[in-house]
């Protein structure tokens, strides 16, 4: 029997989560066998684990084995990463755990970083969306992420490229709290390209994950992550989603768990919003207006305020650029589209685009001009 | 015993005349070349030998030397063969002394005696006819080609027999052979291409129509399947003629490229269309003994067609920098280093992505795309004066306007070129360089202005900015005004475009 020696119950999760071959599932079986981790961990260094996997079949006793074995180990090996990190752990039952006990798969042990602790105090709301996103898209993702902070709600997403980093970046643009939840250790920055978002994120936000140390990216670790954003936010909005990607998933897991799922609706001719209009037939409420979101958080009360494009914006163009503007139809179209079909010469279409450039009505983005 | 004939070499695609020397004297029996030959030319002891032999004549059991004149040029191919042959000859007695003076002789010989083509035969004479020579003796398979230079007299035999025949006044020299019918010209008119086959894409057929008066390089982006080759492949309908100059270059650089020796002046620009899996040396030229010239050159005063883009070797695309620079490729060797033209017009087709399909419907990853769009160098990709989406035609949209005139609407934007240009060393806008922009290509009060909107507008870069200026002097000499008005600038800028 090993004598038991004083561990803090923060240090015992992050050491339990750590252990070699620690599913989510079993660690959340450790952590509510014990009534805490001081104790888990103790019993696992004694070898005892197997009575909290469940069945006392073989494959629970040589766990059981390997883990008694290792785990002084793992402690030895994060405990001074946590304190160079300033890493911090919370776990199921820890006061401030921010995920409702109703949930099932919730992650037993969350690894957070950052400036801002606060953002579990919050209204969170999930902004989540495709990799492969049209300007249109990261244009949306980015004002509803301002919007939302704005209003002085927590943005939440995944620090994806795409969707997920345009409300990330809207988010903190306008001086909000974000939360990043990442499916890699808190050490590993995935995608390489979002280098300086990881640094914004933590310095305005918290970076959240419930991977250890030195876990990198892994196709199947992104689901399980998905269900993390969805438990930790309040609503979840899906702005751009492709037929079966990471954001329907995000979407499944937060109805299993209750809460409102809104989407953007796109036009059907768009692969990145065949997700969010399959999401919205299937019930979920359209987000027409960032204000739609107070609405569903039941922050402000009334009316939905219907976006109302105002068309004195269009006054003082001139006929070809009204013609271009309309044979837009609210949908991109190339250079070649717009001679087809106003009929004007390629150079007067290339006038008119400027000037509606200027007027800021379009833009340019992939070689295709988008109404803004 | 000593006899000496002019003769030459390639060199790139320019022709290095060479005195073939042949000395003959007693000593122990043997035959050396000397000065630089390559293996072939140390292998014609063979068939200089069986080749005499053949023709009823003894091959002297004496120390036959052979000099190349100058020592330091490396000399490459059979080609310098009958001129030893000859030499050889002439010092033996079997051929009139004097028969040969100031005539100059390119040619191969089999082991049977007879006589055969030469690559590169109209290089290489006109190189002899620079150094004052007016008779030449050549392969019979390359006497039209010869004849092709003026102020040269051309003569042929079939075989070494036949020659000294001729040489020596027993027999008339033969006429050259008739030439044979070419079956792929007939194969070409059945099915010629024309622009009317192309239908929509307004925008895309002024940029090609703008490419091939300003000679400014053209890229195509879009799915597969909207026209971008189609487009591509009638480039070479609308392109001005050759002028005489141009026809002639071109003819020489195919011939010194091997093949079919050429017949006549070349009348259409050369389009090539290398496959992607082409290498660097394929591209622009290049080989260790013996450089050859490359695509580049070969497309000298005409196109180079790059389907696919993306998917040749970045290493090849980014070799084609400098020549897309400077206009001509410069080859460095240990033994020799050369400068081969390549003044060509640039047109290439790329997908946006491995998938191709729309940036909206695109199943590609960010990486896999990021990793695509890495294989195009950002500077690559500057070099372009036209950047274009093409998203494939519109229902309704009827055929555009035939070939022809196209063809005569850049054929007058050429000449309002050369006009302006007429004092420069430039023919086309694309080449002025910018330091001469304020000069050639001046831009009204009205223009300047959209050019300094649009630089803005587009955040372009210095050499962005020269570009859609002379992008827009295209466009007004196709027009046929004589100032370049804001319409004229901005449609330049949206034909430059944004990075594909």
């Amino acid at each position: 029997m090993t004598p038991p020696i004083d561990i803090t119950d923060t240090m015992a999760a992050a050491t339990l989560a750590a252990l070699p071959r620690v599913t989510p599932v079993r660690l959340l079986r450790l952590l509510t066998h014990w009534p805490s981790p001081a104790e888990a961990l103790a019993h696992v260094r004694a070898g005892g684990a197997a009575i909290a996997l469940g069945p006392d079949d073989a494959r629970s006793t040589m766990l059981a084995r390997a883990w008694a074995a290792s785990a002084d180990a793992t402690l030895a090996s994060i405990a001074p990463t946590m304190a160079r990190r300033g890493t911090r752990v919370t776990y199921v039952g820890a006061p401030g755990y921010p995920i409702d006990e109703g949930i099932d798969d919730r992650p037993a042990v969350l690894f957070a970083e950052g400036e801002r602790p606060d953002v579990f105090e919050r209204p969170r709301v999930a902004v989540v969306g495709t990799r492969a996103a049209t300007p249109h898209g990261l244009a949306d993702a980015r004002e509803l992420g301002a919007a939302l902070a704005r209003a002085g709600v927590v943005v939440v997403s995944g620090l994806a490229i795409g969707i997920d980093g345009a409300a990330h970046e809207g988010a903190l643009d306008a001086g909000g709290a974000v939360v990043g939840v990442v499916a890699t250790g808190l050490d590993v920055v995935y995608p390489r390209r979002h280098a300086n978002l990881y640094e914004r994120v933590r310095a305005h936000g918290l970076l959240v994950s419930e991977q250890p140390f030195g876990i990198g990216p892994h196709p199947g670790r992104f689901p399980v992550r998905n269900r993390i954003i969805a438990s930790l936010s309040d609503v979840t909005i899906v702005v751009e989603a492709t037929q079966r990607g990471g954001a329907r998933i995000t979407a499944r897991h937060a109805l299993d768990y209750g809460r409102s799922v809104l989407a953007i609706p796109g036009s059907r001719r768009n692969p990145s919003a065949r997700g969010c209009n399959e999401l919205l037939a299937e019930g979920a409420q359209p987000l027409l207006d960032p204000a739609d979101v107070a609405v569903a958080l039941d922050l402000s009360p009334g009316s939905r305020r219907h976006p109302a494009r105002d068309r004195a914006t269009l006054a003082g163009a001139t006929a070809e650029e009204r013609a271009v503007f309309r044979a837009l139809g609210g949908e991109p179209a190339t250079a070649d589209e717009l001679v087809g079909r106003t009929g004007l010469a390629p150079g007067a279409v290339a006038v008119a685009v400027s000037g509606l450039t200027r007027a800021n009505r379009v833009s340019r983005a992939h070689g295709l001009v988008w109404p803004t | 015993m000593l006899a000496s004939i002019p003769s030459a070499t390639l060199l790139g695609v320019d022709g290095q005349p060479v005195w073939v020397e042949v000395h003959v004297s007693d000593g122990l029996p043997g035959y050396h070349v000397v000065g630089l030959p390559d293996t072939a030319g140390r292998e014609s002891r063979e068939r200089v030998r069986a080749a005499l032999l053949s023709s009823g004549m003894d091959f002297p059991l004496k120390r036959i030397t052979v000099n190349l004149a100058p020592g330091n040029v490396r000399k490459t191919g059979a080609g310098l063969e009958l001129a030893i042959a000859l030499a050889l000859m002439l010092a033996q007695s079997y051929l009139p002394e004097g028969c040969l003076d100031g005539v100059g002789v390119l040619g191969e010989l089999g082991l049977n005696g007879s006589i055969r083509p030469v690559p590169g035969t109209l290089v290489l004479a006109h190189a002899l006819r620079c150094t004052g020579i007016e008779s030449l003796i050549v392969p019979m398979h390359n006497a039209h080609e010869a004849a092709l230079l003026t102020h040269l007299h051309v003569r042929s035999a079939r075989t070494l027999a036949e020659m000294r025949e001729c040489l020596t006044g027993e027999l008339p020299w033969p006429d050259p052979d008739p030439p044979p019918v070419d079956p792929d010209e007939h194969a070409f008119d059945r099915d010629p291409l024309d622009l009317a086959d192309v239908r929509g894409l307004a925008t895309a057929r002024v940029a090609l129509e703008v490419a091939a008066a300003g000679s400014h390089h053209l890229i195509y982006a879009g799915p597969p399947g909207t026209g971008k080759t189609m487009l591509a492949r009638r480039l070479s309908t609308i392109l001005p003629p050759l002028d005489p100059d141009e026809s002639f270059e071109v003819t020489r650089i195919a011939s010194a490229a091997g093949g079919e020796p050429p017949r006549e002046l070349a009348h259409d620009r050369p389009f090539r269309a290398p496959h992607h899996t082409a290498s660097t040396a394929a591209l622009v030229g290049g080989g260790s003994a013996r450089p050859r010239p490359g695509e580049v050159t070969m497309a000298h005063r005409g196109v180079l067609f790059l389907d696919e883009l993306g998917e040749f070797p970045p290493s090849a695309l980014d070799a084609l920098r400098q020549p897309l620079e400077e206009r001509v490729v410069r080859i460095s060797r240990q033994a020799q280093s050369l400068e081969l033209p390549a003044e060509f017009l640039l047109i290439a087709c790329t997908n946006p992505c491995p998938c191709g399909l729309e940036a909206a419907a695109c199943r590609c990853n960010d990486s896999q795309r990021a990793r695509y769009r890495r294989r195009l160098s950002a500077p690559l990709l500057d070099r372009f004066d036209l950047r274009l989406r093409v998203a494939g035609p519109q229902p309704g949209d009827g055929p555009g306007e035939s070939s022809a005139v196209v063809a005569a609407r850049v054929l007058a934007a050429v000449e309002r070129q050369r006009d302006r240009l007429r004092e420069t060393p430039w023919r086309r806008n694309a080449h002025v360089p910018a330091g001469a922009l304020a000069h050639y290509v001046v831009l009204s009060d009205d223009a300047s202005a959209a050019w300094l909107a649009v630089v803005e507008e587009y955040d372009l870069t210095g050499r962005g900015a020269a570009r859609v200026r002379r992008v827009a002097r295209t466009l007004a000499d196709l027009a046929d005004v004589a100032d370049i008005n804001a319409e004229h600038i901005m449609l330049a800028a949206s034909l430059r475009g944004e990075v594909p």
